[in-house]
């Protein structure tokens, strides 16, 4: 069994990895997890400038699942590269730094920066964020735009470039072309879908920013068929994400098509899920006869 | 911080809807020998554990719960908690000799007074347990100190025999004294506050009532803060609040829970 999996012609030693946004900048959870036991660790969203965040209250857990509008609260580009990437030094797995711009000139920035560190194994780019205003939010629904985002990423970096894509739009699949047709080494679905809880004490909104990200288990079918159509729209790989708790949610990700997934909310709820998924998936392997994850892409046409 | 399994030792009702855990290091029989948790640090007063209450996900976030009491020669630690939720709910089921999946000690802590500070704590409903645990430690240090509990009503009154220096307050004046913590505090004369120091927990009218108190008389006031979590750890920066020094928004989890009240950007 051979669970490794290539990106942009680059190698993951397993198709584990933690989520944007859920993993902090890694250091949070060093003394609760070993990393070396994780495909990829993709960092929180890393901005152009700092970020301090959206107005209080920032979450709210809602059926199976809960609701986030932190807005990309983070350090900026320039500490990030300073402070957090050489904690992760010696981290012992693929780095994938998630950025997020307001212009394509901002994305381009970010990455240029990055590009000087030898740190970054690749980078996922941020085009679906639904907690801020005029962000990434209006590139992750336009083709176009995420097709010339891409594109000018493209020239900046040899790395894999990963396109985060958001599911709050009608066709996912033509923003999935977008991002491969402009040089996308990967595409990443989903990011969370827009939500909203009131408190019918006060009659309002229970989140600061009024609405919010919702992710964890409720969006998992949801997830599950974004992968099962994009697979079919690119012949790029796809990462899978949304609501992955144990290894037959990330199993179900695989059998729709992704090559990798991501645990995101989960990691809130068990740090050591990631490990756990893992070691089930090896077991379903083993069990199941399948040699690589390539496998699991034979069954569901 | 560590991610343990640790065993319920007791979980008992204590007033109408206040139930006490309490719960040790000792690793499940099944761990093996020599895995044990002998380096889970030591927690202080005002730090947390978070809880995964069940399996299931509803509920799916951990619990965060401030420790209410530890004892070093047993390796007991308790919190006390509200049942008010499914959550906690699923939590007053637990029997001793069940395990609970805890991750801590968390947060910052209240730290030990200096000479000559006056040590007065404020607690109003589950805001109790980090000064219980606060006030245990005072004693431990021969620090004599005031310890004010507010409550709506004497059926959510705990017996707080241990405690040597007590005010009880109910709103409704079924036990104690009648009114609020900050109508008790308003009855200080301004020579009896000198080197006085406030610690408070409880629901957010109360602290910032507190703060205001300790503003008009100019005391030092701490001020131990709760805020929805979902990760607790420092990384998902979700259970912010606002301050005003330094400007700006700061984790509940690790910078708190415990600020200096005038700190904290009230609203």
């Amino acid at each position: 069994m051979d669970l490794s999996i290539y990106i942009g012609g680059k190698k993951l030693v397993n198709p584990v990895g933690v989520a944007s946004g859920t993993f902090g900048y890694g250091s949070e959870y060093e003394k609760l997890v070993d990393f070396t036991g994780l495909g990829a660790l993709y960092t929180k969203t890393v901005t152009l400038k700092s970020r301090s965040g959206n107005k209080c209250p920032r979450i709210i857990e809602t059926p199976s699942g809960m609701l986030n509008s932190i807005g990309l609260a983070n350090v900026g580009v320039d500490r990030f590269i300073s402070e957090k990437l050489p904690l992760l030094e010696q981290a012992g797995c693929a780095l994938i730094p998630n950025i997020a711009g307001f212009t394509e000139y901002e994305y381009a920035a970010i990455l240029k920066r990055l590009e000087a560190s030898h740190l970054p194994w690749g980078y996922e780019i941020n085009i679906s964020c639904p907690n801020v205003s005029h962000g990434g939010f209006t590139f992750g629904t336009n083709p176009a735009m995420v097709e010339h985002l891409t594109a000018k990423l493209r020239r900046i970096t040899e790395k894999p470039l990963i396109i985060k894509l958001t599911p709050n739009v009608t066709d996912i699949r033509g923003i999935a072309q977008a991002a491969e047709n402009g040089g996308a080494d990967a595409v990443s679905c989903i990011n969370t879908l827009v939500g909203m809880v009131i408190d019918t004490k006060t009659k309002k909104p229970v989140l600061g920013n009024i609405t919010g990200g919702l992710s964890g288990p409720a969006i998992r079918p949801v997830g599950v068929a974004s992968v099962y159509r994009v697979k079919r729209a690119v012949t790029i790989p796809v990462i899978g994400l949304g609501g992955i708790m144990t290894a037959d949610d990330a199993i179900q990700y695989f059998l729709a098509g992704a090559s990798a997934i991501q645990i995101g909310t989960g990691n809130f709820v068990d740090p050591g899920i990631p490990q756990k998924v893992l070691a089930g998936i090896k077991d379903y392997c083993e069990h199941e006869g399948m040699k690589t994850i390539g496998d699991f892409h034979q069954f569901i046409e | 911080m560590k991610q343990i399994q640790a065993k319920v030792t007791g979980n008992n009702q204590i007033a109408k809807d206040y139930y006490k855990l309490v719960f040790s290091w000792e690793p499940p029989p099944d761990t093996g020998p020599g895995d044990s948790y002998p380096d889970f640090p030591n927690p202080q007063p005002g730090q947390f554990i978070t809880i995964r209450v069940s399996e299931t996900t509803v509920p799916l976030l951990r619990r965060p719960f401030a420790f209410s009491g530890y004892n070093a020669e047993t390796g007991e630690a308790s919190i006390i908690y509200l049942k008010r939720g499914k959550g906690t709910e699923i939590l007053a089921g637990k029997c001793p000799g069940e395990y609970i999946d805890i991750i801590g000690p968390l947060g910052n802590y209240l730290k030990k007074p200096e000479n000559k500070q006056k040590p007065v704590l404020v607690a109003g409903g589950i805001g109790l347990g980090p000064l219980l645990y606060f006030s245990s430690m005072l004693d431990q240090w021969q620090i004599p100190h005031l310890f004010i509990f507010g409550a709506r009503t004497a059926r959510y009154v705990p017996d707080m025999n241990s405690l040597k220096n007590v005010a009880i307050c109910t709103d409704d004046g079924s036990k104690g004294f009648a009114g609020t913590v900050a109508d008790f505090l308003n009855n200080f004369e301004e020579k009896e506050l000198e080197h006085t120091m406030l610690y408070c927990c409880g629901p957010l009218p109360m602290l910032k009532a507190c703060h205001g108190f300790a503003t008009e008389y100019d005391l030092e006031c701490y001020v131990v803060m709760e805020q929805i979590m979902a990760c607790g750890v420092g990384a998902c920066m979700g259970c912010t609040i606002k301050l005003k020094k330094p400007q700006g928004y700061a984790r509940v989890c690790t910078e708190g829970p415990v600020f200096k009240s005038r700190d904290i950007a009230w609203t």
